[in-house]
């Protein structure tokens, strides 16, 4: 049984020592935040004077509706939503089937494999070679351009495979005494105990998926249903920039109600974040030790 | 007395072979798990790199690969000529430095104290904080960047001329040597959060006998955090460390265009500035490709060091 | 067992969506419907940021209706103009009517656009839209003319009431404060703001700031461009040309250029210019002068209108600013207006991918008949103007309101910004302009009472008329800052620009910012540095090549 120690006077110290930190971490983390969030309230005009900290000068939706008001909006989440699902759910099963046959110690070719993987993190050939090549594969006005060039990620597959490598390396070899193939020890054993990373897999690759407007416009933009959420709020943003003389005739003099790149950037800037701020609680709870759920003790 | 162990196979060369096959054969599944993925990366992340091609050329859009006149080496020569090129390297090289350092430290030390705290709710609470900087875009930080510091009204200068530790406002933009230092902690402000959540799901992997073995030993609540959870997440420490020595080059180009200007330009430009400036400004993708193909060059190089290094120090490593 | 069936049938349904999703809207953009009666679609591209209209607009629509034909526009987003062209050539597919901006050079090159010259004569308002010496200066070396330049034109006369370009600007309320006095030259003007500066030292509660100069980024020209126009020359912007022999000279040796940043060495010293000034982000100079405590600034009009509303927000007018025309020596005339610049080094072309090459071409010139530029700039009769007895356009204090709204202009009219149209002038009937804004009523319902007081004490009738008379015909050769777009990477000149730019951004700010005493060897040093890390020389060699081959083909005339 463990019996329970009373705190010495150092535990206290580290605590408090922890807590003044973390305050002061959350005030300067969150004034920021707070800000951008003032700011989006704030009409547009006005913002641009500076001046606004936590509370908004004056009150408007207008950021908001202008972000909600595009024609596109319902089929743009709809394709964002849909390749953020799909895109995340095949790309952290697969980095993970990929992590696991690396992480096998005795693999003939796994140094030569790592290898191979690594390189592609640091050698590329450059946005045109690239566009060039989705054409050939008939990917450019397709759905399929947002999930199927990014299904392996590197990166993720050498976190998931360090993750891998620090499980018991009893697992497999009992199972493979039982006379289980390495397929099924993949799924059965050995995917269930890395909850935690592959949440955290999952995470990065939902946000990079929620965030992606770039591919949208490279190779999409002529398709106007497979337009992607952060595309379109891209273009409202984009619209509201001011670049040179030619198209002040369309700068509505005088206007009344305009809205303004920075306002305009911190309403976008929350309605993206807030969709990722309230999934991540859902992840939260796979954080927690896979071995104690395994049971499996060395 | 040693024992000479002598081989006495007549054929060894048949044998090593006759072994491969057998390996080979044992290890089925996973030779057929691996096979697809191999051709998706070779399509995807090696045939693009056809357009390397591009830096040996003086490439103009308009026709195809194959039929552009080729100049050999002479892009790569413009570039080392350049006097701001090497300066744009050791920018580039500093800067990242500074980032790689101060991230790490910042980015574990967060982990392992957020693991610290004991109630429930202000874990969850800060973790959330700590990664929304994460989603803000860097116009939006650099402009709070550049209002905090102001020398008329940023906040800074106000409290350090209030504490009477400076006379005047300072202007940290005008002057090179506060650059990088902005970089840095900018950096590492936006990115601590979301850096740490690696280390904090590496952390949840700990064996939690370790700990009920260290506190047998006597040891209070730091003294575990510094010998049995931060040797804990070790292996993910290095690989992670590995990872991104190899991404020194590319230090990055929004945070230093966007709080760079003319006074400054000497420290504050990257090779992806340069690049941008002087190769796809000019439509010259010549050059961008060269300066690529030598990005990737010091790249791969770093992480061989990196990672042979880790292997003779006995650490986890990337191949 | 069970868990492998879970994903092998979650794996199943996924490729099963994404099938479905690979379905819907595979199809690239419609060209153009064919038959006739239907009204034709066409697709357009601007390489430069835009508002997308939605389908439902309303004039989008009406003038469909009239003339047969829609056109869809995309701007440009999240790249830069160069890159985004790079791309569409790699893909070989482009829209119907597209404008390159700066990639339009490129996209000449990759021979993405159809020839022209044979069909303009189908359509005469497109065939009179350019002056036939305009039609030759867009033709290029191999004879052909790949596309319509559409801004500058001037239909008519000249009725522009605002400056949107270049000029020294000054607050509408010194101006008042000193009794309206004449300023010419730059000495006036900066006296001028250091005693207003003296006897005023806060606005609003915030320190006054007498100067500020944007220096962000690719806006930083109006920190090195003024000796230009200090010494009495034109926005040629790279260079300026002596006019009888005929070369360009960079303006930044010239001794008008010494003189000046002296002069703005000692301001600053004096604690005139704000010492954050070379520092600050676009976003932050237009926040200081939204406070309305700048007094002056050179600029270019259309860099600070978003400040200007704020401050009229505010029911700050009087601290809005007005154009001045300034030089340092007080008998050289200057020339910071001149008749907008025609610049043949971009414009719309048909793409080679536009299947109905006649359809667009009709559909730009019905796009340029009176009616359809009455719809396309005032709107629909009574619902958006009205006429009065003498035929004159005006429009109802509602009707002014919703032109001002945002969201209205977006739902309700269709300008087609880039697309060819007139800057200024008068529709057919010779009383109403083209554009609303420069009508006289609708010009004088945007003043405010300092406007009005600033305007009579000057006895102008209108914003321009602070600057000079706008002269008859440009010189040929202008403006010599369209031949630099033409410019490709392995020729010396566009490497000598590029140096010059950087070399510009690092020293003016350190030339303004030392100490007095320090300015003339610091002034050397920049000097000797321009001269010895770019290669000037090619630079200046390439315009006065080009100078000499625009006098010969174009002559007198523009």
């Amino acid at each position: 049984m463990v019996g329970f120690r009373r705190r010495s006077k150092s535990d206290i110290f580290f605590d408090s020592l922890i807590g003044i930190f973390m305050v002061i971490f959350v005030i300067v983390t969150l004034y920021p935040i707070l800000n951008t969030l003032a700011v989006s309230f704030n009409d547009g005009i006005d913002s641009v004077r500076g001046g606004i900290y936590l509370l908004p000068r004056m009150f408007t939706l207008k950021n908001y509706q202008t972000v909600f008001h595009n024609q596109n909006l319902i089929q743009a989440a709809f394709i964002s939503v849909s390749r953020t699902v799909i895109g995340t759910a095949l790309q952290v099963f697969l980095t993970a089937m990929l992590a696991y046959v690396l992480s096998r110690k005795d693999y003939l070719f796994k140094k030569q494999l790592s290898f191979f993987y690594v390189l592609t993190m640091y050698v590329g050939g450059g946005m045109i070679p690239v566009y060039v090549l989705m054409k050939y594969l008939h990917l450019t006005n397709n759905f399929l351009v947002y999930i199927l060039p990014g299904l392996i990620s590197a990166f993720n597959m050498i976190v998931i495979r360090t993750f891998m490598n620090g499980l018991p390396d009893s697992l497999v070899e009992s199972a493979k005494i039982d006379g289980a193939g390495d397929f099924r020890i993949f799924i059965q054993i050995i995917l269930p105990l890395c909850k935690p990373v592959l949440a955290t897999v999952a995470l990065f690759v939902a946000v990079d998926q929620w965030n992606a407007w770039f591919d949208a416009m490279l190779y999409n933009s002529a398709s106007p249903s497979l337009t992607t959420l952060q595309y379109e709020l891209m273009k409202v943003l984009s619209a509201s920039t001011q670049q040179g003389s030619s198209g002040t005739i369309d700068m509505v003099k005088n206007a009344g109600n305009m809205v303004t790149p920075k306002s305009l950037r911190a309403a976008i800037t929350i309605v993206t974040a807030l969709p990722i701020v309230c999934l991540y609680p859902f992840l939260q709870r796979y954080f927690v030790s896979g071995l104690t759920i395994g049971g499996v003790k060395e | 007395m040693e024992l000479e162990v002598k081989n006495i196979n007549p054929n060894p060369e048949i044998k090593t072979k006759n072994n491969l096959m057998k390996n080979m054969k044992k290890q089925k599944t996973l030779i057929l798990m691996s096979i697809p993925f191999v051709i998706y990366t070779f399509i995807f992340n090696y045939t693009p790199l056809v357009g390397w091609l591009m830096a040996f050329q003086k490439f103009k859009p308009a026709k195809s690969l194959f039929d552009q006149t080729w100049c050999g080496i002479d892009q790569f020569k413009i570039l080392f000529s350049d006097p701001n090129f090497i300066k744009v390297i050791r920018n580039t090289l500093c800067m990242s430095l500074i980032n790689l350092t101060l991230g790490f430290i910042c980015s574990i030390g967060f982990a392992l104290l957020l693991n610290e705290v004991r109630l429930m709710f202000a874990k969850k609470f800060v973790q959330t904080i700590s990664y929304l900087p994460h989603f803000l875009s860097w116009i939006i930080v650099t402009g709070i960047v550049a209002d905090v510091l102001s020398p008329e009204t940023g906040i800074i200068n106000q409290i350090l001329v209030g504490l009477h530790i400076i006379s005047q406002p300072i202007n940290f933009f005008a002057d090179t040597k506060y650059f990088w230092g902005i970089v840095g902690l900018t950096n590492v402000w936006k990115e601590v959060g979301w850096g740490s959540i690696i280390y904090l799901a590496a952390i949840t992997s700990i064996n939690p006998d370790l700990y009920e073995a260290a506190e047998i030993d006597g040891a209070g609540r730091f003294k575990k955090m510094l010998h049995v959870t931060l040797p804990g997440i070790k292996s993910t420490i290095f690989i992670l460390l590995i990872m991104n020595i190899g991404n020194i080059v590319n230090a990055g180009f929004e945070v230093q265009y966007l709080l760079g200007n003319g006074l400054v330009q000497d420290v504050s430009q990257t090779i992806d500035i340069f690049v941008l400036k002087y190769g796809i400004s000019l439509n010259n993708y010549s050059l961008a490709t060269a300066a690529g193909i030598f990005k990737s060059v010091i790249s791969v190089t770093l992480i061989y060091i990196a990672n042979r290094f880790a292997k003779s120090a006995g650490e986890e490593r990337l191949f | 067992m069970r868990k492998s069936k879970l994903i092998v049938s979650m794996l199943l349904a996924g490729t099963l969506a994404v099938s479905l999703l690979t379905g819907c809207g595979g199809s690239s953009q419609e060209t153009s419907a064919s038959s006739d009666g239907k009204i034709k679609e066409f697709s357009a591209f601007f390489a430069t940021a835009g508002k997308e209209l939605p389908d439902n607009n309303r004039l989008k629509n009406v003038i469909a209706e009239k003339i047969g034909a829609k056109i869809n526009e995309q701007w440009l987003t999240g790249q830069t103009a160069k890159e985004r062209i790079g791309v569409m050539i790699a893909g070989g597919e482009y829209p119907d009517i597209i404008d390159g901006g700066d990639g339009t050079q490129a996209l000449v090159d990759a021979g993405a656009l159809i020839p022209l010259e044979d069909k303009i004569d189908k359509y005469p308002n497109i065939k009179n839209f350019l002056t036939p010496t305009q039609w030759e200066k867009l033709r290029k070396e191999d004879g052909h003319i790949y596309f319509i330049q559409q801004f500058g034109q001037i239909r008519n006369k000249d009725t522009q009431v605002q400056h949107n370009d270049e000029a020294f600007w000054i607050q509408k309320a010194v101006l008042e404060w000193a009794n309206y006095p004449k300023i010419t030259t730059i000495d006036q003007y900066f006296d001028l703001i250091e005693k207003y500066k003296a006897a005023n030292p806060q606005v609003n509660g915030q320190p006054t700031i007498g100067f500020e100069v944007l220096s962000d980024d690719w806006r930083y020209f109006c920190l090195e461009n003024p000796p230009q126009f200090l010494a009495g020359y034109p926005n040629d912007g790279k260079a300026i040309i002596d006019k009888s022999t005929l070369t360009a000279k960079n303006y930044n040796t010239i001794p008008e250029a010494q003189k000046y940043f002296k002069k703005l060495n000692d301001e600053y010293n004096k604690g005139i210019i704000d010492q954050e000034t070379f520092t600050a982000s676009y976003d932050q100079y237009t926040s200081k002068l939204s406070t309305g405590r700048v007094l002056g600034m050179v600029d270019q009009h259309w860099e600070f209108l978003t400040a200007e509303n704020s401050l009229k927000q505010q029911h700050l007018d009087e601290r809005t600013w007005v154009p001045l025309g300034l030089t340092i020596d007080p008998n050289v005339k200057a020339q910071y207006r001149a008749k907008p610049a025609f610049n043949a080094g971009g414009g719309i072309g048909i793409s080679k991918s536009c299947k109905d090459v006649d359809g667009a071409l009709k559909a730009i010139n019905d796009l340029l008949s009176p009616d359809v530029l009455t719809l396309r700039y005032w709107g629909e009769k009574d619902k958006d103007y009205k006429v009065d007895d003498k035929g004159l356009f005006y429009r109802t204090d509602e009707q002014r309101e919703n032109a001002r709204n945002q969201d209205w202009v977006n739902a309700n009219m269709c300008m087609y910004t880039y697309l060819p149209q007139y800057t200024a002038g008068y529709l057919d009937d010779g009383i109403n302009t083209i554009l609303p804004e420069q009508q006289q009523t609708e010009f004088e319902a945007t003043l405010t009472d300092s406007d009005k007081k600033v305007l009579n004490a000057y006895g102008f009738k209108n914003w321009t008329e602070f600057l000079n008379q706008v002269p008859e015909e440009n010189e040929p050769w202008y403006p010599i800052y369209s031949a630099c777009s033409t410019w490709s990477a392995d020729q010396p000149e566009q490497m000598a620009m590029q140096k010059m730019d950087d070399i510009k951004k690092q020293w003016l700010p350190k030339v303004i910012m030392v100490k007095p005493n320090e300015f003339d060897s610091t002034w050397n040093q920049y000097q000797t540095t321009l001269i010895t890390q770019a290669d000037v020389k090619a630079y200046e060699d390439a315009l006065t090549k080009e100078v000499k081959r625009r006098v010969e083909k174009f002559g007198k005339g523009n």
